[in-house]
């Protein structure tokens, strides 16, 4: 028996002479929640496309559960698109209904998994309500409902966050956790933001222009690019960056430091309390200090570490 | 039964979009009422053609008397008076006007015909009752009699015009009865007795074939109408399908354990009604604006039965064309490119010339043509369902393959992993 639930093996999609997704190779555990990060445009949403057959690749094999594809029960994957993709002239209610009935739920079933659903995921109130009377807020979450209605194993969410506010995205990320933590469910989670993959994940993906960049837990992954602080400086001359990160680099203690987008990025174990010593050997130059701010090492900086760029957005 | 959960979703939403539906149903009224004008008064027996006539007859003295008199403004009183055989209905509404003016009413069609009536007419007339009079008393000498002068009349018109036509062959027949009756009247004041009207040996009656005796040309339009209104359901079928696919709605249902049969068998219950309501609609606003329906009400049941299979048939042409279409507003554009072609195809418009193939007339390979026979002979002639029943039976038939079609093709290009 297969010990992954989805394995993709050197998957390569062409798309008019453009490779969105290029000898991607990767496994996915049972029960985990999986992450794929990675910016707007580097193959996420492809990827994952053709992880749950809604794409042919133009090369490699996807495998479920340890057999092609082609054998897949089609109940056993749930996914939720990027998109909002509902029927607008129906309402809640009736949305997941029919959802269940085509994925042949039985009805007591369906209704009681409905109910809870809308529960969950604060939408009773507007069971009975047409979604196009929806907030935007509401229809993510019920595209979420309508992805697990059938209760499937495999969960796939495509940016789930997009858009979303604050509180809403608090609902779903507490939906997303107890999917795993009660429920037993594999979700597999596209994002550009290294927030959400951070908290949420078992394991990351980073990708970029189609390319497995990391796969690991989001804390080896930081690991990775050594312990510490980010220190973020902006000088009023930007053309003298290179002159000051020469200065910089010969400071004990600093891990790294390189220039992203303008801004000086140093990284450093306790940085706090070098942060003086910076701003010395900084001044020293007759360079002034526009803006400095300090933060703890995220996956953005192992992306950054990876690609010389941040997130694009 | 997911089909059963696909044709209510689709029912709700068809009905929850008023303003789609009102677009649907609106649509095919506007072209009905058009073609009801345009037609409604075509054809229809005991009408009376509009006549134009030009009188350039300068007059003649008659023979006996010495009286002046012109026959220009006899004939034009003849005409005027002319009515139907056995009818209060006028032949001709008729007026006198300038030669320049009668040949431009004719180019806008507010006349029928313009009859002009040359200056020596009178003279010609005189000329006739002369020989007529000389062969009455002297038969011998009326081979050599006096001066022939003879006249010509012209009747002028649009001769692509079918009302021109009409009004032509009714002009040449009064015109001839005029000469004959001249005749016999001067046989008669010459033997100084009324006489008895010579025996007719032969004669012809026209006689409209049963129940078409108020008949015009909507009446044998108006169930094309009813199937053009049927056929632009594809159109909207296909735009609405090819809107899943864009939406991202039907990927969604891909991904389920949903079949195409399910979603295009699903899907064509609620437009199947859709098509019922159309005929129905469109039936009721024709016999509002003069179809002469006939047949009862299980006529209507006939034609209901017969619509709902043309709609499917629709239907499954609306969802081959979303097989392909890449967005809605392709859909309804190639909807339109195919469904008005069709419809003249079918002869929904006016009758096609007879070519065959295998035996066949070519549009009887295209269900809507025998949606349209069966519309035409249940409504417009009353037939009921022995009338029809070959014209269902190929309906059915045609209607079954095409829906396959649509089946294969929409499940091939729309429900399978995407290239």
């Amino acid at each position: 028996m297969a010990s992954y639930i989805i394995e993709t093996q050197d998957i390569i999609k062409d798309f008019d002479g453009f490779r969105a997704v290029d000898g991607l190779s990767l496994q996915v555990k049972e029960g985990e929640v999986f992450g794929f990060l990675g910016p707007n445009g580097a193959g996420k949403t492809t990827s994952i496309n053709m992880m749950v057959g809604l794409l042919k690749p133009t090369s490699g094999q996807v495998l479920i559960d340890g057999q092609d594809m082609k054998f897949m029960n089609r109940s056993s994957i749930g996914i939720c698109p990027q998109e909002i993709v509902l029927w607008e002239n129906l309402t809640c209610k009736e949305s997941l209904k029919l959802m269940g009935d085509m994925y042949e739920v039985p009805k007591d079933i369906l209704k009681k998994r409905a109910d809870k659903l809308l529960d969950d995921l604060f939408l009773k109130e507007k069971a009975d309500t047409l979604v196009k009377n929806l907030s935007g807020g509401m229809k993510r979450r019920l595209n979420l409902a309508l992805a697990v209605i059938h209760a499937p194993d495999i969960v796939v969410l495509d940016e789930p966050s997009e858009g979303l506010d604050p509180q809403s995205r608090r609902v779903l990320w507490k939906y997303i956790r107890s999917l795993r933590d009660d429920e037993g469910k594999t979700v597999i989670l596209t994002t550009h933001l290294m927030d959400e993959a951070d908290r949420l994940s078992d394991r990351v993906a980073i990708i970029d222009h189609g390319k497995l960049l990391r796969l690991d837990t989001p804390d080896n992954l930081k690991k990775e690019i050594g312990e510490g602080d980010v220190v973020e400086i902006t000088i009023s001359d930007a053309k003298r960056n290179q002159e000051v990160i020469q200065i910089l680099k010969e400071m004990e203690h600093v891990l790294s430091v390189i220039e992203v987008e303008g801004v000086i990025n140093l990284r450093a174990l306790d940085a706090m309390s070098k942060l003086p010593q910076i701003m010395e050997s900084v001044e020293k130059k007759d360079v002034r200090i526009a803006d400095l701010s300090m933060r703890q090492n995220t996956l953005e900086d192992v992306f950054i570490e990876l690609t010389g760029t941040r997130l694009r957005e | 039964m997911k089909f059963l959960s696909i044709a209510i979703k689709d029912l709700k939403e068809l009905l929850r979009d008023r303003r789609g539906l009102f677009f649907i149903l609106l649509f095919p009224i506007l072209f009905m009422l058009v073609f009801g004008f345009a037609f409604g008064g075509m054809g229809q027996a005991n009408t009376p053609y509009n006549l134009a006539i030009v009188n350039y007859d300068q007059g003649a003295n008659m023979p006996l008397n010495n009286q002046s008199t012109n026959f220009g403004n006899n004939l034009t009183q003849i005409l005027k008076e002319a009515k139907y055989q056995n009818s209060d209905v006028y032949l001709f509404n008729v007026t006198e006007i300038s030669e320049s003016e009668a040949d431009q009413q004719l180019k806008t069609r507010k006349i029928d015909a313009e009859l002009i009536i040359p200056e020596n007419f009178s003279q010609s007339v005189v000329a006739l009752i002369n020989s007529t009079i000389l062969s009455t008393t002297n038969p011998l000498s009326a081979a050599s009699s006096s001066s022939n002068i003879s006249s010509t009349l012209i009747i002028r018109g649009d001769t692509g015009f079918i009302n021109f036509g009409v009004s032509q062959g009714i002009l040449v027949g009064v015109l001839a009865q005029y000469q004959d009756d001249v005749v016999i009247q001067t046989q008669n004041a010459v033997k100084g007795t009324p006489g008895a009207q010579p025996v007719q040996y032969l004669s012809s009656k026209v006689e409209p074939i049963a129940g078409t005796q108020n008949f015009t040309t909507f009446d044998f339009i108006a169930p094309g109408m009813i199937v053009f209104a049927i056929l632009l359901l594809a159109t909207t079928v296909a735009a609405s399908l090819t809107r899943e696919v864009e939406k991202g709605t039907l990927a969604r249902l891909k991904l389920s354990k949903m079949r195409g049969f399910d979603l295009l068998f699903g899907g064509m219950i609620p437009w199947s009604l859709i098509a019922a309501a159309q005929v129905i609609i469109l039936f009721v606003v024709a016999v509002a604006i003069g179809f002469h329906w006939q047949g009862g009400i299980n006529s209507i049941l006939l034609a209901v039965l017969v619509g709902v299979i043309g709609g499917i048939a629709s239907i499954a042409l609306g969802m081959i064309i979303a097989a392909f279409a890449q967005n809605d507003r392709q859909a309804a554009n190639l909807g339109t490119l195919i469904t008005v072609p069709t419809a003249f195809l079918i002869g929904a418009f006016f009758q096609l010339p007879n070519v065959q193939i295998l035996g066949f007339q070519f549009n009887e390979f295209l269900p809507w043509t025998h949606t349209l026979n069966a519309l035409r002979a249940t409504l417009t002639y009353g037939g009921g369902w022995d009338a029809i029943s070959y014209q269902v039976a190929m309906n059915v038939l045609l209607t079954v393959i095409l829906f396959a079609i649509a089946v294969f093709l929409f499940t091939r290009n729309r429900l399978r992993a995407e290239n």
